[in-house]
């Protein structure tokens, strides 16, 4: 939870902050991550964009606390993250849902996981089914629900954990286009809504760009942070915004700094 | 139904369905009947041996006498299914127990690895002589056998569910700061009950065998020791009503375990998880929304 003395005391409205992050596997050999640095704000939303290997899931996975950086510090809401936490919470490529639990009961889960779920969970976890428009497949199992649906019940257990710092991995990656074009506006909408950070990795630039506030852009071997992009385009956006001039620009942006590597 | 006489199309699918299951049913029916004469007339015309391959006339009279007339066979069926029943219990906890034991412990698994190959590649069945010798006659070896031909496929059908959870959610329970137990009891143990009950399948068929041979062994009671006498003095009609006792009980032994795994694996099949679904919703509506 936000700690408001820490938050007044640090510079506005800083929730997640890298100072010369990086990480190294097989014994130093592999260095996916080097020297990142970062100010993330309260409520921006945040996409990567990267070559396959540049260290995308490795940043979202040093944030959350899964694995210790090697070298540096990440600091969540002005306190060092030494492993997973309640303010957090993660969100995968794959749905992983229970199959023996239905919908709703998967939803449940972190409220599970933490005590008893009162009659309040419940039906938070019933509005947030609504939200992401499953209230007629709560009692489902996910073998009976479609790719795209498992999906988002599994958006809709990432939200439950009431955490404010939303961790995305190419969450909307394995589906075809017209249904990922759909969670996005709908994962931009709730965002919105209930004024979280989201960290949001994805391999498509202008996806990130149409999301975002700010696009990460990553380059690979070593896995590096090339430039932060600042996209300053109101909202709420149209999807007609990406044929615009400013939009375009932005993306050329991202692509010159993806080809400089 | 007013429903199906508007759309007669369905209707029309499933009646041919019907009948192409009836002509099936008939015609491995016609099979059978005519093995089962070619048999009944080869024997009375002398091409089968009737004293190794008995009428099935006979054979049908020696299960009206087995089973109603003198009625003896009731008391070894009695002893035979409780053997099995006890040892099957036995190995499924000894099994389930050490598969969950040895896969949650690494070092326990890398010190225990060497002797499981070489108890895999042991017929386990060739060490019945040994434990009648060390627990001598009586139930309690025979149950022993059971337990160990028994207790192997449980074991290593709970060790590789134990051991093979999905890493990505390994993943999600640590994020979402899951205790050790909660991981055992949510994800872990859930996860594994289909390949564990594949275990108990093939662990309960083991039973019945380990069964019968621990019969043939001591000879004392059961339906094998029955075998061994039928054969012993010639009755070759009730010998072959035993052994097709076991064929049916065989059967009533996968057809029970299908039902078994169609409620404690629900989530595997259609039909499963229409009913559990529909019982959960019943159960969060019924007392919240009233
Ligand atoms: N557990 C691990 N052990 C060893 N190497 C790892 C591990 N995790 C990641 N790496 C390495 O770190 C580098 C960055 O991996 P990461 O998964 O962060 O890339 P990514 O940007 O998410 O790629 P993708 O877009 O393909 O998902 C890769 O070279 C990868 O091989
Ligand atoms: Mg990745």
């Amino acid at each position: 939870m936000p700690d408001p003395t820490i938050a007044q005391s640090s510079t506005h409205d800083i929730v997640v902050s890298g100072q010369g992050v990086g990480k190294t596997f097989a014994d130093g050999s592999v260095i996916a991550l080097q020297d990142a640095h970062f100010n993330i704000k309260r409520g921006s939303f945040v996409s990567l964009v990267g070559p396959s290997g540049c260290g995308k899931s490795t940043l979202l996975r040093l944030i959350s606390g899964l694995i210790p950086p090697t070298s540096g510090e990440i600091a969540v809401h002005g306190t060092p993250v030494t492993g997973p936490r309640a303010d957090i919470s993660m969100m995968f490529q794959k749905a992983t849902l229970l199959d023996w639990r239905t919908a709703i009961e998967n939803v449940l889960l972190p409220t599970e996981i933490n005590g008893t779920p009162t009659k309040a969970d419940k039906n938070r976890a019933f509005d947030l089914l609504k939200l992401v428009g499953l209230e007629d497949f709560a009692f489902s199992f996910p073998a009976q629900l479609s790719g795209g649906m498992q999906q988002r019940v599994a958006l809709a257990r990432l939200l439950q954990t009431g955490a404010d710092i939303l961790l995305l991995d190419e969450p909307f990656g394995a589906l075809d286009e017209f249904t990922r074009e759909h969670l996005n506006l709908e994962l931009m909408r709730i965002v919105q809504e209930v004024g979280a950070t989201a960290f949001f990795v994805t391999h498509n630039i202008a996806e990130a760009i149409f999301l975002a506030d700010q696009v990460v852009v990553m380059t690979s071997r070593p896995g590096r942070m090339a430039k932060i992009v600042d996209v300053d385009l109101e909202r709420p956006r149209p999807l007609s915004i990406q044929t615009s001039v400013e939009f375009n620009k932005l993306v050329e942006d991202v692509r010159e700094t993806l080809g400089e590597m | 139904m007013a429903v199906q006489d508007a759309i007669p199309a369905p209707q029309a699918v499933e009646d041919t369905a019907g009948t192409v299951r009836r002509k099936r049913i008939l015609r491995h029916a016609g099979i059978f009947l005519t093995l089962i004469l070619m048999w009944e007339f080869g024997s009375r015309i002398g091409w089968l041996d009737p004293l190794f391959y008995p009428r099935p006339s006979n054979i049908m009279r020696s299960f009206w006498l087995i089973y109603f007339q003198n009625g003896n066979v009731w008391y070894h069926l009695y002893a035979t299914m409780s053997l099995v029943f006890l040892g099957w219990i036995g190995g499924s906890i000894l099994g389930i127990g050490l598969g969950s034991l040895v896969g949650f412990n690494s070092v326990l698994r890398r010190f225990l690895k060497p002797y499981v190959i070489v108890l895999e590649a042991t017929p386990r069945i060739a060490v019945a002589p040994l434990l009648i010798a060390a627990l001598g006659f009586g139930a309690s070896s025979k149950i022993a056998i059971i337990v160990l031909v028994c207790f192997f496929a449980p074991f290593i059908n709970t060790l590789s569910g134990v051991m093979n959870v999905d890493e990505d959610r390994l993943e999600l329970f640590r994020s979402m700061r899951a205790s050790k137990m909660q991981v055992l009891r949510k994800l872990v143990l859930p996860d594994a009950v289909p390949i564990i009950m594949a275990g108990e399948r093939l662990a309960l068929t083991a039973a019945l065998s380990g069964a019968l041979v621990a019969e043939f062994i001591q000879r004392d009671e059961g339906i094998g020791s029955l075998i061994l006498v039928y054969t012993r003095n010639l009755n070759m009609a009730s010998a072959f009503a035993c052994i097709f006792t076991l064929t049916i009980l065989g059967f009533l032994i996968f057809k029970g375990m299908e039902k078994i795994d169609f409620y404690v694996a629900f989530w595997k099949y259609e039909g499963g998880r229409e009913r559990v679904s529909a019982k959960r919703r019943a159960a969060m509506e019924g007392p919240d929304h009233a």
